[in-house]
């Protein structure tokens, strides 16, 4: 007897499969090879090996060199500054949205997740119009005399506060599903054995939603790598370059001022990837290992 | 299920057929034309078209308003496939586009099928930034310039109109008001301050390269930058990291150095009593106002008729002389019979072509790389300027920056 296949889940997995390859996997082959090319997207990419990663890692007089470690330095510090923040406010806030005494839940989850749909470009209006010292809140009413895109670390700050203001609405949600399904037997049984509520949260709550937190640090640190809108709309990547991060460089290089060097740009973008790659890897190994 | 699934298909396969067709209407009989213009004058531009195609021409003109339009060129340009029948590009992209061959000469295509379209009926500079070796390979459609407006009331409130009388504000004219600023009031701001500096690189009579090698760490350039510190350093300046442009518009500044562009939208601030004039100098006796310009190109395409060629010539004529709804966007219109009309003079940016020495003024930098040296100046101008870093080292570094791109970029292009 024929076996009869079942074509329906093919019929609902394919697009997405031949979107993935068409717009991600393909265009990420290409980008590793354009890496190993001189490349100004007009002409054809002309093979020349690792000169490009040469000339980005190893060559300390080049601009190249100077732009790809600064770029990467400044990310780091983005991501080190945000990714905590953007970690332990939403499991806080989600968590106090569990207690029994709060009203209007949905409400207050609703204008915290809001911001994360708008565009980074008008919020960063909104914030520099906020920050301005001459025009803004902080000047006019507040007294601040604090030219905030200008000065350092203010400059961080006021890229943090956007991020945070835009961020902590994702995460969020995710915990609130996840605090959702952990059994209220496992409080009740630890508050009869005396255990307090800080107890509780590390004994019980943290294990229970080990794997969502696994997957918000590793996914929110990736993004926090590819940071491009804030800087770009808020600093410039100001002062003194301190908050260019490297995808700002990338993206210059690859559709800057003048002809492009896409192949330079691709060369960073994959070492930018493989930072990533080998971060996430580290952060989960050794998340799990500490559940585990 | 087999059934069903079929009937599935069949009508995933009958809606892709439909919307196909939506989109496959012949495209023989339109001008697909792309701009970038994706501010407030990219509706005046809209309305210069349906203008167009209100007189019923023969081969209509589709404006398509193109964010990040130059990665979208190289895009189109390298897979062959959706290249628009006619673009404005900038002045600046020209001589780099036609080192790579992108650019179709409209010398023996577009301009004989229009006789007017000439470089009499033009702006000299405007024209000429098209001309590589000779050969034509754009038509202008304006000049827009780095300049700088004033607050009326503030120059009389600083006893300070006289600046104006020969049109060139000096930098020791603007120093003359340290010390009799009411606090939170400047000068001048920030805006647009690469553009300055490199108008400032021309007043010095100096230039951005050398034969042919760009010239970044030169003395030209440290003075330059050292004579618009000094404004900075007397205190002058509005305060790095401040919106310049929005203070001037809330009075607190005596002059803008933003572009002709922004006239309108100064206008539309109530109370702001304003006028233009030539951006500062170091001396009375040279004044520019760096300029840059709307050009029209085709960028190659086999598939482009001659039929089309002669659409786009007659679109182009239409617009030399039906272009003063782009004076409304604050542009310098580069054709002759608007810019020399009495209705341009209502515009405040007619300015800038009352005579010969201002037309002069308006210079246009067409150094191959030029993009890379506006870039390196972009990047350090405001930390020169601010005293935040070392000006010869910074300067020895953006000759460095410059000569590294040109470098990379050219070796790709071979």
């Amino acid at each position: 007897m024929k076996k009869k296949i079942n074509w329906a889940p093919a019929f609902f997995v394919g697009p997405h499969v031949i979107l993935f390859a068409v717009f991600i996997l393909l265009p990420t082959i290409y980008g590793i090879y354009a890496s190993f090319t001189k490349w100004n997207l007009m002409s054809d990419p002309v093979w020349v090996g690792f000169d490009n990663y040469k000339a980005i890692l190893f060559d300390g007089g080049s601009t190249f060199h100077t732009q790809f470690f600064r770029g990467l330095k400044n990310t780091l510090i983005f991501v080190a500054m945000s990714v905590p923040l953007l970690i332990i406010i939403p499991l806080m806030v989600a968590v106090a949205l569990e207690h029994k005494k709060v009203k209007m839940k949905s409400l207050i989850q609703s204008i915290l997740y809001i911001p994360g749909l708008i565009s980074i470009s008008a919020a960063a209006l909104i914030w520099l119009l906020i920050f301005n010292k001459q025009l803004g809140i902080t000047g006019n009413l507040f007294g601040s005399q604090i030219a905030w895109p200008a000065n350092q670390p203010y400059a961080w700050i006021i890229i943090i506060v956007i991020t945070l203001w835009g961020g902590i609405g994702g995460n969020m949600i995710i915990y609130r599903a996840s605090l959702s399904g952990v059994a209220q037997e496992l409080y009740e049984s630890a508050e009869l054995d005396g255990a307090g509520s800080i107890k509780r949260f590390t004994s019980i709550t943290l294990p229970s939603i080990r794997f969502p937190l696994i997957y918000t640090f590793v996914m929110t640190t990736a993004g926090a790598f590819n940071v491009f809108g804030q800087p770009l709309m808020m600093t410039d990547g100001g002062p003194r370059q301190s908050t260019h991060v490297l995808m700002m460089y990338i993206r210059q290089l690859a559709f800057g001022n003048g002809e492009s060097i896409a192949g330079m740009a691709s060369a960073m973008a994959v070492l930018l990837g493989l930072v990533i790659l080998v971060i996430s890897a580290l952060q989960y190994y050794v998340m799990n290992r500490n559940a585990s | 299920m087999k059934k069903k699934f079929g009937v599935l298909l069949a009508t995933v396969l009958t809606l892709s057929t439909v919307l196909a067709g939506c989109g496959g209407k012949d495209d023989s009989k339109t001008i697909t034309f792309w701009t970038p213009l994706t501010g407030d004058d990219g509706a005046y531009m809209d309305q210069i078209v349906k203008n167009y195609n209100a007189t019923n021409p023969e081969i209509k003109v589709k404006h398509v308003i193109t964010a990040d339009m130059y990665t979208k060129i190289s895009t189109v340009l390298a897979s062959s496939k959706g290249v628009p029948d006619l673009a404005i590009i900038h002045a600046d992209r020209v001589p780099g586009f036609v080192k790579q061959g992108v650019l179709e000469s409209m010398q023996d295509t577009v301009l004989p099928a229009q006789p007017e379209l000439k470089a009499e009926n033009y702006l000299p500079q405007a024209w000429n930034t098209g001309n590589i070796d000779g050969t034509q390979y754009t038509v202008p459609l304006d000049i827009h310039s780095n300049v700088m407006y004033y607050n009326k009331d503030l120059l009389k409130k600083y006893n300070a109109e006289s600046f104006l009388d020969d049109n060139v504000v000096t930098i020791d004219e603007m120093l003359s008001l340290q010390g009799k600023l009411d606090e939170g009031d400047y000068v001048v701001n920030d805006a647009l301050l690469g553009w300055v500096i490199l108008a400032q690189i021309q007043d010095l009579g100096g230039d951005i390269q050398v034969d042919g090698k760009p010239a970044v760490n030169t003395p030209v350039f440290k003075q330059a930058f050292e004579n618009v510190k000094k404004i900075a350093d007397a205190g002058l300046m509005t305060p790095f990291g401040e919106d310049g442009y929005l203070m001037f518009q809330s009075q607190n500044v005596l002059f803008s150095t933003d572009g002709t562009w922004s006239s309108t939208a100064h206008a539309g601030v109530e109370g702001l009593n304003f006028g233009v004039t030539n951006v500062y100098s170091p001396t009375p006796d040279k004044f520019t106002n760096r300029s840059s310009s709307h050009l029209f190109a085709m960028l190659k395409n086999d598939k482009r008729t001659d039929e089309k060629e002669v659409g786009i010539a007659n679109f182009l004529e239409y617009v030399r002389t039906n272009s003063m709804e782009w004076a409304k966007a604050g542009q310098n219109v580069a054709s002759n019979v608007v810019n020399q009309s009495p209705e341009y003079k209502d515009y405040m940016q007619s300015f800038f072509t009352s005579d010969e020495k201002e037309i002069e003024s308006l210079y246009i930098y067409t150094y191959e790389y030029y993009p890379y040296i506006a870039e390196a100046v972009d990047t350090y101008c405001a930390d020169i300027v601010r005293g935040n870093v070392d000006i010869d080292e910074t300067l020895a570094t953006m000759q460095k920056f410059v000569e590294d791109k040109i470098a990379e970029s050219s070796s790709a292009a071979k």
